[in-house]
């Protein structure tokens, strides 16, 4: 299909974006990678009147790892698998965009587009909760913080307001014990997950698990915390099976998924318990190495 | 790869193809890279609902739209009679599909509206502003239920929702099921997927009112098909159509058909004396192209107590979707899967039922394999399953129950194979995939927690669909295929054939086969083809026929234009014509080949004789060219397939480890080519066993509608696939040919389908449908378990 | 100019330069790239399967990017360098990349082949000698409906023979 008829201006900087989305409200629509919004446009799914353009502003493309690390938003998915500074502060970040789409997909799409597009299957707004990490968005009124606890609400739904430009997106500094995994189940393996899990641990140098963020993806509306599998692990050995199994089981405990043309609601309930233990194993093993 | 022992320097070799260069380069024509002056595009308005009233369409907003030339509904095309699909069997009910439907619409995206405009895009604009109302009626979606008493009918005038019930049977079966030690049952709903071809449906149909005459670029596989179908329909007669299949983006029997979009563009470019074009977009072709291959099958087999076989019976519902398909109709599955049913095991009894059912879903037709596939799954998941519970290899049961190799045989069904390496096959499968290693592998991966599995899958494969192999199969048709084989005055050979290529590569290969008779250096060979204004008359390609037909029609063309060379050589040379050879682009006296007559000088000769110091012999007629026609006996094509998967019992995810394919068609034209087609066939098997659906909701809502829900498998799907060769040329076909083609998409499902069965047998797992997708494996296990 | 009179609506002319070549045509905003370099500067060999992002048969290399034409539109490729398959062969001989693909029968039927091209261009430039799973992971993204993959992976690989002994 072809898209209905919009007007498109290019912004060049954020002040002349944040200006465009507050001109035009409703109708605009941010068009950073395109490679979530665009074959929405073509099915005639969105049809956005305004799309304001946002790759030509410079200012929001790179990455910065001064402690913490710091993603432009307009910046390439490519580019951040390329980094060898986002790989050494957070290997997950490249980890996971391995199971995203594919090369030329990852080529324009932005970790802006895919944070702000929040598709519940996703991997990197998973990460981003996992990770404890932070946007930024600049509006009319000025620059704002958002915690990635505060920022899924829904289905593709954020606390962005629309006249708002997320900026950057930050991923908190890693300690020395920082261990972290990612394990999917998807169709095809360059598809959406039918249900995945992300683990983002401190481990002791005894092995023990000090702290653990653990998020669901696929399963719900949004990626969601599994605060009863991290309950299960903190303060434990991940080498005991029995935690693991623990854990699993209240992750799939603590999930209400929904059923449809992909998998069952019963299917994403036990798989999402196998990826928990899958991702807590790896996580024992060492993790994701940089 | 397979090589052809003969001392012909084409044929049987791995020539690289003619093809490739344009394609390679951008440069090829496809229906949507033509431009025309004036061109206008259509788009059309589909129903949202499975079945529903169409209760009122107002297209005067879309009319008013800037760039709008014209608005097709219902009401604007009564001289557009409904697309009549039937066969000369007194068990068919022909069925009507109205162009745009009147009042009732039946499928998720049967087009209700036709609009025409400047741009696709403009077109899509005005198509949204088309006022439809319906009022939306229950859906019958399984074919089961559409048979049963009480069902809603769906087709006004119609006394079931049957477009044939057919039975056969052969031999005392009820006494052989009677009798019989052993009764092994299985029900199977295959699933339903579709062709795919990465470019869609399209065309571009220009009418020129100063000739009176239309010519129509169609993405299609039967150029003359479509224009003996088409050219009544909108008010020609045949000499007034011209139709040209360029290249062609695939086809895998999806394009064997004619649907309403073909009948509204063409007559919407008579109406506007414009040129239109249509190209259908990925939604359309997914909703409303052609579906293929869902068939609910329940297979018996009867054995003694040693295994060996006595007795089938099966009943097969096809669901035929809303409408049968046109011109080859639904029966495609479930007849062709019912001949089929014997398959390489020696058994006389047998006994079948088909139907096929409309249902509120896209009509179903023919891809590659047809019916065969489904039938094969379902009879060789039985096979396996029988073997389990008499605890005998299921390889070896096979085995000892496949007919012998080398000799003809005539099946429980009446098909007359012509002889070849049924049992071979299976063991080289065997080999291939290293089965005698297997086992022990598969003990030590179940001791680390892994599900390795193997499944096998034999099959014939028919070929070189004429005449007598569609009535076989149940379908009174015969074919015209013919080829004109010319040398034109510089030597150049030209043929000119019905048959058209859509990736088989027959610009190469048929060049091979004339080459080989003419014995002339391939590179003076063009074949023509597509253009039914260029072409002699043929039925397309389709069925595993391109080589049988074409090897045979262009033999005996060029056949009867080498009888005049040697003529015209033979006076020049003074030599009788049965002195005369043939030989590297010469005529040459045999024994004496330093008395030679190059090709050029022939030509010359026969066209202009003196001009160039030549003679015509008398009383023949000198023109060099030749139309000939082939319509082969039965034939078939024989194979193995083997398929190794890895089951991940937590997540139901199933990885295919590898394929091979086993093959015998008989005499290769082009080992490359043939390699090529086995493969790509098999691919598609293994989408259609484990990623592809076609799925609708029990409201008729369509659930494949765009490519995160339709699969095709990509390079991480698909694993290695390997080719092992087998040669068993046939005794019946010109050369010995058999055909190939579709041995990969019969075989290759139930291959997979056994080795996930093979895999979960020790967890008490029973496969009755495909595809088998994760979140349905997991069910399967979470079921044994209890 | 501020940003509201930036603002476009109808047709614009798009600049760009292709297969080294400076290129202009009308586009309105909506038009896909892959629309306007097929009809409106006729370079008909890249394709359109499914509008998705999907399927691959509309890849094209911008600013060196191996990226999908039918998620962009036209003016957004102002002022950018993109290659398409027309642009690969260097004259009368093809392209070592296309030669392999002959040789080792990676094509059938063509039409998902520019596309295939263009990600084995993007491909061995990035990584002169891949494995066979490496190969595959990059063209996952381009589907392929009649070889199934196998010749495919073999021109690949073949490819990655002929650039290192030197061909272009």
């Amino acid at each position: 299909m072809k898209p209905a008829p919009f007007k498109y201006v290019a912004a060049e900087t954020v002040e002349e974006a944040v200006a465009a989305l507050g001109e035009h409200g409703d109708e605009a629509k941010v068009l950073a990678g395109g490679q979530s919004l665009v074959p929405l446009m073509n099915l005639r799914l969105a049809t956005p009147g305004v799309l304001v353009d946002v790759n030509r502003i410079a200012e929001l493309s790179g990455v910065r790892a001064n402690g913490n690390l710091e993603i432009g938003a307009v910046t390439r998915q490519a580019a951040i698998e390329r980094s060898a500074e986002a790989r050494a502060a957070a290997p997950l970040i490249v980890e996971a965009l391995r199971h995203v789409a594919h090369p030329p997909i990852r080529s324009r799409g932005t970790i802006g587009g895919t944070v702000a597009h929040a598709d519940p299957a996703a991997e990197i707004p998973a990460v981003l909760l996992a990770l404890g990490g932070e946007v930024v968005a600049r509006g009319p009124g000025g620059e704002r913080t958002i915690p990635a606890d505060e920022l899924f609400q829904g289905y593709f739904t954020t606390a962005l307001q629309p006249d708002e430009l997320l900026t950057s997106v930050r991923f908190p500094a890693q300690g020395p014990g920082a261990r972290t995994a990612l394990q999917e189940v998807a169709r095809k393996q360059a598809d959406f997950a039918l249900a995945g899990a992300v683990v983002a641990a401190n481990v002791g140098d005894d092995g023990t698990c000090e702290s653990a963020r653990i998020v669901l993806f696929g399963v719900a509306d949004r990626p969601l915390r599994a605060p009863g599998a991290e309950e299960a692990v903190t303060s434990r050995s991940l080498a005991d099976v029995a935690v693991l199994a623990d854990a699993a089981q209240s992750a799939a405990a603590g999930i209400d998924p929904t059923g449809d043309a992909h998998a069952s609601a019963e299917y994403r309930k036990e798989v999402a318990g196998v990826l928990v233990r899958r991702a807590l194993t790896t996580v024992a093993e060492g993790g994701v190495r940089a | 790869m397979a090589t052809t022992e003969t001392n012909a320097p084409y044929v049987g070799r791995p020539i690289p193809r003619v093809e490739d260069a344009r394609l390679l380069r951008g440069l090829g024509t496809f229906v949507d890279d033509i431009q025309r002056p004036g061109l206008l595009h259509a788009a059309f308005v589909r129903s949202p609902f499975g079945h529903a009233r169409l209760t009122s369409i107002d297209a005067s907003r879309a009319r008013e739209l800037d760039g709008v030339a014209l608005v097709l509904t219902a009401e604007d095309i009564e001289d557009l009679a409904p697309i009549a699909t039937g066969l000369p069997r007194e068990e068919v009910v022909a069925n009507n599909r109205p162009v745009l439907p009147p009042e009732t619409v039946r499928f998720v995206g049967e087009a209700v509206a036709c609009v025409i405009a400047s741009s696709r895009y403009v077109a899509e604009d005005a198509a949204q502003l088309v006022d439809v109302e319906y009022e939306p009626l229950p859906a019958v979606i399984d074919a089961e239920r559409s048979l049963a008493e009480g069902a809603a009918l769906l087709h006004d005038g119609t006394e079931s929702n049957s477009f044939a019930h057919i039975e056969y049977e052969q031999g005392d079966v009820e006494a052989a099921f009677a009798a019989a030690d052993h009764v092994f049952r299985k029900r199977f709903h295959h699933g339903r997927f579709h062709a795919a071809p990465l470019e869609g449906r399209a065309l571009l149909a220009e009418w020129d009112p100063g000739a009176q005459e239309m010519t129509i670029w169609m993405s299609t596989q039967i150029p003359h098909l479509v224009r003996t179908l088409l050219c009544h329909a909108i008010g020609l007669s045949e000499k007034q159509l011209r139709v040209i299949a360029p290249d062609v983006g695939g086809g895998f029997g999806l394009k064997l058909h004619l649907w309403p979009e073909d009948y509204l563009v063409s007559a919407a470019s008579k109406r506007l004396n414009r040129p239109v074009k249509w190209v259908e977009d990925r939604s359309e072709a997914l909703a409303a192209s052609l579906h293929a291959k869902e068939i609910i099958c329940d297979l018996e087999l009867a054995t003694k107590a040693d295994g060996t076989f006595v007795a089938m019976r099966g009943r097969y519902v096809g669901d035929a979707g809303a409408y049968a398909a046109y011109p080859f109709t639904p029966l495609v599955d479930a007849l062709c899967a019912a001949v089929m049913l014997p398959n390489v095991y020696d058994v006389q009894a047998v006994r079948f039922e088909v139907d096929a059912a409309f249902t509120n879903k896209c009509p179903a037709g023919a891809y590659r394999g047809v019916g065969w596939t489904s039938g094969q799954t379902a009879r060789e998941l039985l096979v396996d399953e029988a073997a389990r519970e008499l605890g005998i290899d299921p390889m070896e049961l096979r085995l000892q129950n496949t007919i012998p190799d080398g000799e003809p045989y005539v099946s429980g069904t009446g098909c007359k194979y012509d002889g070849g390496s049924y049992g071979a096959a299976q063991r080289k499968a065997m080999e291939l995939i290293d089965y005698a290693a297997f086992r022990g592998r598969q003990e030590e991966a179940r001791a680390q927690g892994r599900h390795l599995g193997i499944g096998f899958s034999p099959f014939l494969e028919p070929g070189g669909w004429s005449g007598e192999l569609a009535k076989r199969m149940g379908f009174p048709f015969d074919y015209m295929d013919s080829a004109r084989v010319t040398i034109e005055p510089d030597g150049s050979v030209v043929v000119a054939m019905g048959l058209h290529s859509h990736g088989q590569a027959h610009q190469t290969t048929m060049a091979q086969v004339v080459a080989d008779k003419l014995s002339v250096p391939i590179e003076s060979v063009k074949i023509i083809q597509g253009d039914t204004a260029q072409t002699a008359y043929g039925a397309g390609t389709f069925g595993s026929r391109g080589a049988v037909i074409g090897y045979g029609s262009i033999s005996r063309a060029a056949e009867e234009v080498a009888e005049k060379v040697k003529q015209i050589a033979g006076l020049a040379l003074e030599a009788a014509p049965e002195d005369i050879e043939l030989k590297d682009g010469n005529a040459i006296v045999r024994g004496a080949p330093e008395k030679a007559m190059p090709m050029m000088m022939v030509g010359f000769t026969a066209y202009f004789g003196a001009f160039v110091g030549g003679k015509r012999p008398p009383g023949i007629d000198p023109v060099l060219t030749s139309t000939r026609s082939y319509d082969p006996p039965e034939t078939y094509a024989n194979g193995c397939v083997a398929a190794v998967v890895d089951v991940d019992v937590e997540t139901g995810a199933v990885i295919v480890e590898k394929v091979v394919i086993v093959d015998d068609c008989g005499t290769i034209l082009n080992p490359m080519v043939v390699d090529g087609q086995l493969v790509g066939a098999a691919a598609q098997g293994v989408g259609g066993a484990l990623y592809e659906e076609l799925r609708y909701d029990e409201d008729g809502n369509f659930l494949a509608g765009n490519l995160l829900d339709y699969l095709y498998p990509s390079t991480l799907e698909i694993p290695p696939i390997e080719v092992g060769h087998l040669q068993t040329p046939s005794p019946v076909t010109d050369g010995g040919v058999k055909g190939c083609g579709e041995g990969g998409t019969i075989a290759t499902p139930a291959a997979v389908v056994n080795a996930v069965a093979d895999a979960l047998s020790p967890l008490g797992v029973t496969i009755a449908r495909t595809p088998l997708d994760p979140s349905h494996v997991l069910s399967l296990i979470r079921e044994a378990r209890g | 100019m501020s940003v509201q009179d930036r603002l476009v609506e109808g047709e614009i002319v798009v600049r760009l330069t292709v297969n080294g070549e400076e290129r202009r045509g009308i586009a309105e905003p909506r038009l896909l790239l892959v629309d306007f370099l097929r009809h409106e500067l006729g370079l008909t060999g890249t394709h359109v399967g499914c509008e998705q992002g999907v399927c691959g048969a509309c890849s094209i290399r911008l600013d060196g990017e191996l990226v999908r034409s039918c998620l962009l539109f036209a003016v957004q490729a102002e002022g950018s360098s993109i290659e398409t398959v027309e642009g690969l062969a260097p004259g009368e001989d093809l392209h070592p990349i296309q030669q392999a693909y002959h040789e080792q029968h990676g094509l059938q039927c063509g039409f998902c082949t520019p596309g295939l091209l263009l990600a084995t261009v993007d491909l061995l430039e990035r990584n002169t000698s891949p494995s066979e799973q490496e190969i595959r992971d990059y063209l996952a993204g381009n589907i392929c409906r009649c070889t199934g993959y196998v010749g495919v992976v073999a021109a690949v690989q073949e490819a990655a023979r002929k650039l290192e002994a030197g061909g272009s």
